[in-house]
């Protein structure tokens, strides 16, 4: 079986947002709950890197060692979910997750928190696969369409790619592989790779 | 009798020395979830929705799609 992941590579990250904006989008998360966003390192300053943050489904999740009413479960593609009804939201889960993937919502006066919230995979949750009471509580389940998540598909650079660990360790390594390394690699070069052909470089006289 | 009180200081000695398993399975006390290849599209085939997902992260390689790889 499948070991759902992410990986986000930072030489082609643009920082454009489109997965952030894929994702309250797909599952019309509310006001205040990001479950997905980007981090930008040396903002600003030459040779910046920003990387897309979301829940990265742990293969020892420790929100899932801390949870006190155990409401979280492990897909059988390794998708870590969690049980909403059963959700007294402690926060225990947001202290122990070195992402800061779970979110809550504000529930009323004074901070009063809600009900957790994270990134699915866009794999819905304990209720009937793409039912009305899932997309209200989860979003939408792209995984049960055969789809990956949105964030991922949407990456207009394809620095966020979701999917069988194997699989997108592959293609990150062709990547590294393609583009080479080195000091010599800058901007264009050190996303995509050179080109062998002068005319294909960016600022060649045609 | 020396050697079972032997075996009684040996046994309350080591009795520390156990390690408990960090990583040890939490029982789920939610709701059962449904396979997610259990719905009309795949119709409870598990490799033609594993194919499925496949193909859709084949599709995340550019490189494939280009046949412009350096493998």
């Amino acid at each position: 079986m499948a070991r759902m992941k992410f990986i986000c590579d930072a030489e082609r990250c643009i920082e454009c947002n489109s997965c952030t904006t894929a994702c309250k989008n797909e599952h019309e998360v509310p006001w205040g709950v990001n479950r997905r966003r980007l981090v930008t390192l040396n903002d600003g300053v030459p040779g910046e890197r920003s990387i897309s943050v979301a829940c990265m489904h742990c293969t020892d999740a420790p929100c899932m060692a801390v949870c006190p009413v155990d409401c979280f479960y492990r897909t059988d593609d390794e998708i870590v979910l969690h049980d909403k009804d059963l959700c007294i939201g402690c926060g225990y889960c947001y202290y122990a997750c070195p992402f800061g993937a779970p979110q809550f919502p504000q529930a009323g006066a004074f901070g009063l928190r809600g009900k957790m919230d994270k990134c699915t995979y866009c794999a819905g949750g304990p209720e009937e696969n793409n039912s009305v009471e899932e997309f209200r509580k989860y979003g939408r389940n792209r995984i049960a369409e055969g789809k990956l998540p949105l964030c991922a598909e949407m990456c207009s650079t394809k620095a966020l790619i979701a999917g069988d660990s194997a699989v997108i360790a592959k293609i990150y390594k062709t990547r590294v592989v393609t583009r080479g390394k080195g000091e010599q690699l800058w901007g264009w070069k050190t996303a995509y790779g050179g080109s062998d052909k002068v005319s294909d470089n960016l600022g060649a006289k045609a | 009798m020396k050697t079972v009180i032997a075996a009684l200081a040996a046994g309350l000695a080591l009795a520390a020395c156990h390690e408990i398993p960090q990583d040890a399975a939490k029982p789920y006390a939610g709701k059962e979830d449904v396979k997610p290849y259990a719905g009309d599209l795949f119709k409870g085939d598990k490799q033609k929705f594993e194919q499925a997902l496949a193909a859709r992260a084949d599709h995340e390689n550019e490189y494939l799609r280009t046949h412009d790889a350096k493998q």
